[in-house]
């Protein structure tokens, strides 16, 4: 019996734990990096939404803009990764998406100096 | 019936079945399962160029001297004066349809190269043009019907004879996103000398106005 007990004690510490990394899994961050469509979004958009920027004449990005934002967003915090051609960061910058009439577009300012020509990808999130 | 009792290898195997599922969830909550509302994607930028030559180019130059005359839309030369009552502008732009490119996409890099066919040491000051304009109707008396910038977007001086390169970027990138490059105004800002830079009617290719644009989209 003692012997029965301490097995169970085992297979619920590998169940339990299999189950919170089963979770992480399951949004498909083991990577590190969030992808698209395996999670559940609860609400103000599902859609990838397209980005912009402006730059200086020097090259350097100043801003990036994010079109067509829907209203059902309004509160919820926009994100902004800039990447280079192996996924690296570059530069961050994040929001709380105002309140608007219709799409809106949500301007955020870049910080530091980004090369546009080394800009590759955009990685986005809205979180409520 | 069986009684339970709380020895010490049943306390450490709570311990550890407590403290791992501890670990899992924990892992979990700190990528964002927690909030229960996320929505993430990425763009991928798609890079290319798309040079421009003198065959998309239009240029002329304006003479307050002549103010109906468009002489400056044949001529060879491109004249910049800055002598009050006798003030010439040049006005240089490129057509990037071809480039196809949409609103959502942007300059990486724009540069344009012009070549000094009579050297000064006034500064001929880059303005951006935000409206419609040809070389075969301009005049100095339709500079009032254009919308022209009035921040210079860059300046140089003209000292020596040849190319010369100046950084036009963020102009062309705001063109690209409103649909058309207008391209720019060439005002001697400084001095009463008179430029001149190869046109695209010059004789030799090389004299001629060009622009590199490597792009995103």
């Amino acid at each position: 019996m003692k012997r029965l007990i301490n097995i169970f004690g085992v297979v619920l510490t590998a169940t339990l734990l299999s189950a919170g990394v089963a979770a992480a899994a399951s949004l498909g961050l083991s990577s590190g990096q969030l992808s698209a469509g395996s999670v559940a979004v609860a609400g103000c958009t599902s859609s990838s939404l397209t980005v912009t920027r402006n730059v200086d004449n020097n090259g350097n990005v100043t801003q990036v803009s994010v079109l067509s934002v829907p209203q059902a967003c309004a509160g919820e915090t926009l994100a902004v990764t800039l990447e280079n051609g192996t996924h690296a960061s570059l530069a961050g910058t994040s929001t709380t998406v105002g309140a608007c009439t219709g799409g809106c577009t949500v301007t955020l300012s870049v910080p530091g100096s980004v090369s546009a020509a080394n800009l590759s990808f955009y990685a986005l999130s809205l979180t409520g | 019936m069986h009684r339970f009792r709380l020895t010490r290898p049943r306390l450490v195997t709570a311990i550890l079945i407590g403290s791992l599922s501890f670990v899992g969830v924990a892992y979990a909550a700190s990528l964002g399962l927690g909030s229960g509302k996320l929505h993430a994607w990425s763009q991928t930028l798609t890079k290319g160029t798309c040079n421009q030559t003198s065959a998309t180019a239009d240029d002329t130059y304006v003479q307050q001297a002549n103010p109906t005359s468009t002489s400056g839309g044949t001529d060879s030369n491109l004249n910049i004066g800055g002598a009050a009552g006798s003030q010439d502008y040049a006005f240089i732009r490129f057509d990037l349809s071809g480039c196809s490119l949409p609103t959502t996409a942007g300059a990486d890099n724009a540069a344009l190269t012009l070549t000094v066919t009579t050297k000064s040491n006034d500064t001929i000051s880059v303005f951006p043009v935000f409206s419609s304009w040809s070389s075969s109707t301009l005049n100095w008396n339709g500079l009032g019907g254009l919308t022209i910038g009035s921040t210079a977007t860059t300046s140089f001086v003209p000292s020596n004879p040849g190319a010369l390169t100046v950084p036009v970027t963020a102009d062309v990138d705001a063109a690209i996103k409103a649909g058309t490059l207008w391209g720019w105004e060439l005002r001697d800002t400084s001095g009463t000398a008179v430029s001149t830079v190869g046109s695209s009617e010059n004789n030799a290719a090389g004299k001629r106005p060009s622009m590199s644009l490597s792009y995103e989209k």
